[in-house]
């Protein structure tokens, strides 16, 4: 009967390959979501990943950059400079709010830095100057090609003008972009000048990230030291708690499309075959041995679905930010195992629509001529 | 000899609806078909053959009465077992083939056989035989689509017998055959029954198999009856010449205020394409 209901499936293969489309159109759904989500996720901390710092150091009782606030006296900087094991640091001034450009706001974080630590600026730049000047901007490429603002142009941070002097790459997200400005003019703004948000620390070589924290907390007052890996991980969880229900919102919407689509394709199978259903169970099959060739239609389609879902996301979202340079994608094997994991459940919950047409199936069919 | 009684069939009958509505498509029929007979079911439209062959065949629960097979009372078996006997016991030949269209010649054939003792591997030596005595063998790989009515019933025959069963239920199995391969499908049912030593019960309207039967039963009005020989009245078929029985004929037609009675669906079609030429031809 598996035999059967395998070549049944195979026999009409249009009817396969677009029950198999559907199906993974849904799947590719909820991968998308995710994969905006974690590419999002990505950029929100893509610039403390790029300034490759080994301990950052924040105001005491901040933990995180993404939604927080941070003050520390400009010369923490330099006392932490002089300590031992410190072969180097920079620090920056962090403002997280939005950025008037091309008649628009983009919520990004603005970060204010000094002529000597220009280690802190933007570290890939496609056009024009890397490191602003007093009344100078920095704005990622992408803003500059939706919005079309160019060099030489002028944007406003908060009641501010600042002058577009350059374009930097991989510092674009929806949610929270990067801005370079001077920290002249972020310090005024935040009524900071002889103040940073953050310093970061570079150890000497041989010295450990755990040493070094534990250094910097025993010789400067009133500051937090958190190791670049855990500072990165606590913004992203952050980030993944903040999006983490929409994702739910949108698997649960994809996995209930792609139930209803499994579904309908499975019964639609079994009804386009009652009268073969008649004959099976004439010759003596079961209900039961019935419904397992339905429910294995269902698996054979959802499987054939996720395997399309997998080729079609590392096509299509690999594809789509060279489209869209907006959308940032990141698709990972583990979205395909949770994909994966409801996989099955959706087969078997789909194939239940199939049963009442197996039991109503009436064997005496096979006598109309 | 009652050893030899494969189907015993005791005060069978078949109701369907209720009250006023109520229609008694088999009433107290009472049979005994032996091992390697072959008995034919006959008689008008609507007179309750094919309930009767769904009785037997344990498709189709009675109303009242009993029916057994090989001494074993049907009627108080499950669902389960009802599917069990007829896998390993009953063969069925369809009037439309039901030949599953996705599976080929000998994935056909050896459907059922999954369901009998060894399944598949077990009836691949039978497979072989079947094919050569049913002159399949050179369209072992060929899907249902691409046989013609013959073959494919010559398939749906291979299928009954796969599981060498001890009855054979065909319903009108040359129905939607010309005459020349109804005949070779009849004869085939015929030599089942001889060899195999396999009960076959046909319901035909076919009055050419009345010459190969050992048994014909008169069905009227769901009751079996004497048929008297002037229940016959013969008429030709304009199409292929063949005797045909026009008082249980269904296979009829109406032209130019005339009625025309036909041996198959297929002699209906060819007249229906050319009616002038069989009108005339039958003057």
């Amino acid at each position: 009967m598996l035999y059967w209901s395998l070549k049944t499936l195979f026999s009409e293969p249009v009817r396969l390959i677009v029950s198999a489309l559907a199906v993974s159109v849904s799947f590719l759904l909820v991968v998308f979501f995710s994969a905006v989500f974690e590419g999002e996720s990505d950029k929100m901390v893509i610039y403390l990943e790029k300034m490759q710092a080994d301990v950052w150091v924040m105001q005491k009782g901040v933990s995180n950059m993404h939604m927080a606030s941070s003050m520390l006296w400009d010369w923490k900087a330099d006392k932490i400079a002089k300590l031992p094991f410190v072969k180097e640091v920079s620090a920056i001034l962090y403002f997280n709010g939005p950025v008037k450009i091309g008649g628009k706001d983009w919520f990004s974080y603005i970060i204010g830095i000094k002529p000597q630590y220009q280690r802190a600026g933007p570290w890939e730049i496609s056009k024009g100057k890397r490191i602003p000047g007093v009344g100078e901007v920095v704005i990622p490429e992408v803003i500059s090609q939706l919005s079309g603002v160019q060099i030489g142009d002028e944007i406003t941070l908060v009641d501010r003008p600042l002058r577009v002097i350059g374009l930097s790459r991989d510092t674009f997200s929806m949610a929270s972009s990067v801005v370079f400005v001077s920290h002249e003019d972020l310090g005024e703004l935040v009524k900071g000048r002889d103040q940073y948000s953050y310093i970061m620390v570079y150890a000497n070589p041989g010295i450990s990230s755990q040493d070094l924290i534990k250094h910097i907390k025993n010789e400067v007052d009133k500051v937090n030291a958190l190791s670049s890996e855990d500072f990165i991980n606590s913004d992203r969880t952050l980030a993944m708690q903040m999006g983490a229900e929409i994702i739910s919102m949108m698997t649960i919407i994809g996995t209930l499309l792609a139930t209803l689509i499994v579904a309908f394709t499975a019964y639609s199978l079994i009804n386009h075959k009652q009268q073969e259903l008649a004959v099976a169970k004439a010759l003596g099959f079961s209900d039961g041995k019935i419904y397992i060739a339905s429910l294995f239609q269902s698996v054979v389609i959802t499987a054939i679905g996720l395997v399309l879902s997998i080729v079609l996301a590392y096509t299509i979202l690999s594809w789509l930010p060279t489209v869209i340079p907006q959308v940032n994608l990141v698709v990972r094997p583990h979205q395909f195992i949770s994909i994966a994991s409801i996989a099955l459940p959706i087969a078997v919950f789909a194939s239940f629509a199939a049963v009442r047409t197996v039991i109503k199936v009436d064997p005496m069919t096979v006598f109309k001529g | 000899m009652e050893i030899d009684i494969i189907i015993k069939a005791t005060h069978l009958s078949k109701f369907f609806g209720k009250g006023i509505s109520e229609v008694h498509a088999v009433n107290d029929v009472s049979l005994n078909i032996k091992r390697g007979e072959m008995v034919l079911v006959m008689g008008p439209s609507g007179s309750g053959k094919t309930t009767l062959l769904s009785m037997l065949g344990a498709l189709l629960g009675a109303t009242s009465g009993e029916v057994s097979i090989d001494g074993l009372d049907i009627s108080t078996m499950n669902n389960k077992e009802l599917a069990a006997l007829r896998a390993t016991r009953i063969g069925f030949v369809f009037q439309s083939f039901n030949l599953l269209e996705a599976l080929t010649v000998e994935e056909n054939i050896l459907f059922p056989a999954q369901l009998n003792t060894g399944g598949i591997q077990a009836a691949k030596t039978r497979l072989d035989n079947l094919l050569d005595r049913l002159g399949l063998a050179t369209r072992r790989n060929a899907l249902p689509n691409t046989l013609s009515g013959g073959e494919k019933q010559r398939v749906a025959i291979g299928r009954a017998l796969i599981n060498q069963p001890d009855i054979i239920l065909a319903d009108e199995p040359t129905g939607n055959l010309d005459s020349h391969k109804g005949q070779e499908v009849m004869m085939i049912l015929h030599d089942i029954a001889r060899d195999d030593n396999c009960a076959v019960v046909m319901v035909t309207h076919d009055p050419r198999v009345e010459e190969i039967a050992d048994r014909v039963l008169w069905l009227e009005d769901g009751s079996l009856r004497d048929r008297k020989s002037e229940k016959h009245s013969w008429v030709k078929d304009p199409v292929c010449g063949m005797r045909v029985d026009e008082w249980t004929a269904t296979i009829t037609t109406e032209y130019n205020k005339q009625r025309y009675v036909f041996c198959s669906k297929r002699c209906l079609e060819r007249f229906n394409s050319n009616s002038e030429k069989y009108k005339k031809s039958e003057k």
